[in-house]
């Protein structure tokens, strides 16, 4: 509170002093490299220039030194004492490396030179010896000075760690400092009040009559180039999401991820365009020095409480839309709507301006009771105004009566504002302030993050990605489905959430009063080691692993599809070759692209070893039938028994080979179910194969004809049906077989050869027809056993009475097959 | 404003960030750097034939021989017979 009106002026002097600074790095650089060009004539130089050095951040040490220790009161300050001490650390480090190509040609020939001669060696040449002289001595002075640059940077970090430790007391003081606050005060404030306004105004009054006479031009140019910045941005953001900006009128139902969107763009694109306007102006202004300190220091205050103030109210119109009940993202009543726009915006501005008063009467280094009589004013009503907020009873229910808030978030207002009113009443103005604007601030980023989170949910929501303007101009750019499109819209959703959490968590954090250094800090140390034990490993590394992975197994199924449609096809490879070369090199290719991938991450391979050394043993039992499945299918890769598309019979299973994989392999039988049969069953066991190196196969029908047929006839008509069939090779001939005399027929089998096995039903068919064909035609007949059935009477006679003969009711017959026929497999 | 630009800039220098320094010990003997990096000293051992990642922001490093180098975190430094080459 008891801040002193210059305290601003320290960082505009570093901002102005950082030019030069650099100026003389660089020529120290220069100076630096120039020096190493010459060899050994500007060792000395170097020394020299890099002590004044030394010499001059030793001074600027010590008067920074100084300064910390003076500096207890003030935050802006001792942050500025910490970048000019970073800076310093910089310079050391800058300085410390100018030797390094000095150090490198002394090191260099030293080693040409040799080490000296020992004992009972000749001895080397007086000036061989004379420039190791040299040369030793003047790399210990090098290191020497290097000794004195790095206690240094040891000294710049402890006076940071330093100022980091007075930052955080100065913040538990401001919060639990306590003013009295009586009678005697009001008075005090309003005296101070009307003298401090009347010195603001001749302050105003008077930058302005010199800016009107001296600096019009400037000034003029300035408002100019800012407003073009300005529209530059609103012109280009309302051409670029013209309709997602707006919100349509004539829309009477509009999605709830396009008044999310409305709600967004039309929050951020007018804000940034006012921040960008104002941030521009000063930036003009202060290039054409047309701010002096005191007006430089208010006018930033101003320019960045109608940035906050001007944010807030946006985003309170955008998320109630009182105007539009249809675009209301809470659906609040018309009137409760309307109310709490103008409390949100009235809380931001009251906080708004006791930021800029009190920055105003630092300036004008006002009493402090007049800072402290303002903020419980202000604070006093932020508070009043969020309890306020508590009370309005915004949702209407179905029956039109009004709905308070959900009764944790009322708890929390009234929490919050009477937490602020209380703590102003008792006199903790700073932790008053403090909450107020946190309570705005934190609360505003809070709320837009809220909105970017409910956004991200709508897109991941089922068919919402591909409604949005987005995503149907992807649909048309890469003609992608629906399914697709979904899975895009989960992975913006994801993406969504993560830039949000990465703007929204450092903005926080920084409001909390954490510098930028340090988030930074912890950032990196996140991203790049996490130690757990022993083991250690970092976020960054495992990233870059995956993404070596997955570009190295995309890769591999690119070279995959290459080899296998451009090199083997063209190769005219056979399909079992082609089948077992793209399956081992997919393979291959996954397993190189995880060991890269973890190497890459970081994770070394060596530990892995160890680790898989020790489970061995019990992979070995555990997973013995995995393995013993796994080296089956790695047999099969290599010997190819059989390929994709044969007809395979494994014990039970019969059908067509759809798949070899390294664990399993799909056999679809003929009734069209999927088999899928560990590998080591094929490799254990006794596989038919009807396609293994050709679909040749022999087909046997079995027929019987009746006693007193003549056989040679039988046997000529069969051959010559077997020979007439187109679908049946004449090499080897086909055959017919008399294979025995049955019960009550004499047998032959038809053994015809086809060049394809898999066409064999209706060769059998063929030949069945004509077969019986033929018979009819020569009388020949096809006998089939048959029964006499006798049934007795119950009323007649029981056995015994043998004379009366059975009566016969019927005769069955029973198209029993009248010689056993071979079992053979049905190919469809 | 002020502060989101801040934080902004915050981040493009996070995502500016380089890979550390790194050492490698080709001797066949572990040997010990003394790593002067954000105002604490401390000792790094690496085992032979072991490579580290180290000062990713700058530092000062007393090589295992007793010589001093300066380090703005993108070297490579070789120790070989104790005698630490930048490369």
């Amino acid at each position: 509170m008891a801040e002193r009106p210059d305290k601003d002026t320290m960082p505009t002097q570093t901002m102005r002093r950082l030019p030069i600074l650099l100026i003389a790095v660089c020529a120290l650089f220069w100076t630096a490299a120039a020096s190493a060009q010459n060899v050994g004539s500007y060792g000395a130089g170097l020394i020299g220039e890099q002590q004044a050095e030394l010499d001059r951040l030793t001074a600027k040490i010590d008067e920074l030194d100084r300064k910390v220790a003076a500096s207890t009161e003030d935050d802006a300050k001792l942050v500025a004492l910490r970048t000019e001490l970073e800076t310093v650390s910089q310079a050391l480090l800058k300085s410390g490396l100018a030797f390094r190509p000095r150090l490198a040609e002394i090191n260099a020939r030293l080693e040409q030179l040799g080490p000296a001669p020992g004992d009972g060696q000749p001895a080397e040449p007086d000036i061989v010896a004379g420039e190791r002289q040299n040369l030793v001595a003047e790399k210990a002075e090098i290191n020497v000075l290097l000794g004195v640059a790095e206690n240094l940077s040891v000294r710049v970090k402890r006076l940071i760690d330093d100022i980091a430790a007075k930052r955080r007391d100065l913040f538990a003081r401001l919060l639990t400092k306590r003013y009295t606050i009586d009678y005697a005060l009001v008075g005090e404030v309003l005296t101070a009040f009307s003298e401090e306004m009347g010195d603001f105004y001749r302050t105003v009054s008077s930058w302005l009559r010199f800016v009107f006479q001296f600096k019009l031009r400037s000034v003029t140019a300035a408002a100019f180039f800012a407003l073009a910045a300005a529209a530059v941005l609103v012109i280009g953001g309302r051409r670029l999401f013209g309709r997602l900006f707006a919100a349509d009128p004539s829309e009477t139902q509009p999605s709830y991820l396009g008044r999310l969107s409305v709600a967004f763009w039309s929050t951020l694109l007018p804000s940034a365009a006012l921040s960008v306007f104002l941030a521009a102006t000063y930036f003009f202004f202060d290039y054409y020095s047309v701010l002096r300190g005191d007006i430089g220091v208010m006018l930033r205050s101003l320019f960045y409480v109608v940035a906050v103030v001007f944010f807030v109210h946006r985003l309170a119109r955008a998320v109630l839309a009182p105007a539009q009940p249809e675009w209301r993202l809470i659906p609040v009543g018309r009137s409760a709507g309307r109310l709490l726009v103008a409390l949100v915006s009235a809380t931001a501005f009251f906080t708004g301006l006791d930021h800029f008063l009190s920055r105003v009467f630092e300036v004008l280094g006002s009493p402090l009771s007049l800072t402290v009589g303002e903020s419980l004013v202000s604070t006093f009503l932020t508070g009043a105004l969020i309890v306020l907020i508590g009370l309005v009873k915004p949702f209407v229910d179905a029956k039109g009566k009004a709905r308070p808030w959900h009764p944790a978030f009322r708890l929390l207002l009234y929490g919050l504002g009477g937490a602020t009113i209380v703590a102003g009443l008792l006199g903790y103005i700073g932790l008053a302030r403090f909450m107020s604007q946190q309570i705005v601030v934190t609360g505003a980023i809070l709320a837009t993050m809220y909105i970017g989170f409910q956004s991200a949910a709508a897109i991941a929501a089922e068919g919402a990605f591909a409604s949005t303007a987005l995503g149907r101009r992807y649909r048309l750019w890469f003609k992608v489905d629906e399914t697709t499109l979904d899975q895009l819209g989960l992975v913006v959703s994801v993406a969504i959430n993560l830039v949000i959490i990465m703007i929204g968590l450092p903005l926080i954090l920084l409001q909390w009063g954490f510098q930028p250094g340090d988030i930074t800090a912890w950032l990196y140390r996140l991203a790049t080691e996490i130690t757990i034990g022993s083991f250690s490993f970092s976020l960054t590394g495992i990233l870059t692993g995956i993404v070596v992975f997955v570009v190295l197994y995309f890769l591999t199924r690119w070279f995959q599809g290459w080899l296998d449609g451009s090199v083997m096809a063209r190769g005219r490879v056979d399909a079992g070759v082609r089948n077992s070369i793209r399956t081992g090199v997919g393979y291959a290719g996954i397993v190189l692209a995880g060991l890269l991938g973890i190497s890459a991450a970081g994770i070394d391979l060596s530990n892995l070893a160890l680790v898989a050394g020790a489970l061995s043993l019990g992979i070995g039992f555990g997973l013995q039938n995995v393995v013993s499945n796994f080296v089956s299918g790695l047999i099969l890769l290599a010997e190819r028994p059989f390929k994709v598309g044969d007809w395979i019979v494994a014990g039970t299973v019969s059908g067509t080979v759809k798949k070899i994989s390294v664990r399993a392999t799909e056999i679809e039988t003929f009734q069209r179910q999927t088999v899928i049969l560990p590998n080591s069953e094929l490799i254990n066991a006794a596989v038919g194969n009807w396609t293994h190196r050709n679909r040749l196969g022999r087909v046997e029908i079995p027929v019987g004809v009746a006693y007193g047929s003549d056989p040679r006839k039988v046997h000529a008509i069969l051959l010559d049906i077997a020979r007439s069939h187109p679908s049946v090779l004449k090499n080897p001939e086909p055959f017919v077989h008399f294979s025995g005399f049955g019960d009550s027929s004499l047998n032959f089998e038809v053994r015809v050869f086809l060049a394809d096995i898999l066409g064999s039903l209706a060769v059998q068919n063929d030949i069945r027809f004509a077969i019986v064909e033929a018979f009819e035609r020569e009388r020949i007949v096809i006998p089939f056993p048959q029964r006499e059935v006798l049934l007795r009477r119950e009323s007649e006679p029981p056995a015994g009475d043998m004379s009366a003969p059975p009566v016969p009711v019927a005769q069955a017959a029973q198209a029993a097959p009248a010689v056993r026929r071979r079992k053979r497999p049905d190919p469809v | 404003m002020k502060k989101f630009c801040l934080a902004l800039a915050g981040l493009a220098a996070m995502s500016g960030h380089g890979m550390a320094a790194s050492a490698v010990n080709l001797d066949s003997e572990p040997r010990t750097l003394i790593v002067t990096e954000g105002g604490s000293k401390s000792e790094i051992a690496i085992g032979a034939g072991e490579t580290v990642q180290f000062c990713p922001n700058g530092c000062f490093v007393t090589m295992p021989n007793g010589d001093r180098e300066a380090l703005n975190g993108s070297e490579t430094v070789e120790i070989s017979g104790g005698v630490g080459r930048i490369k």
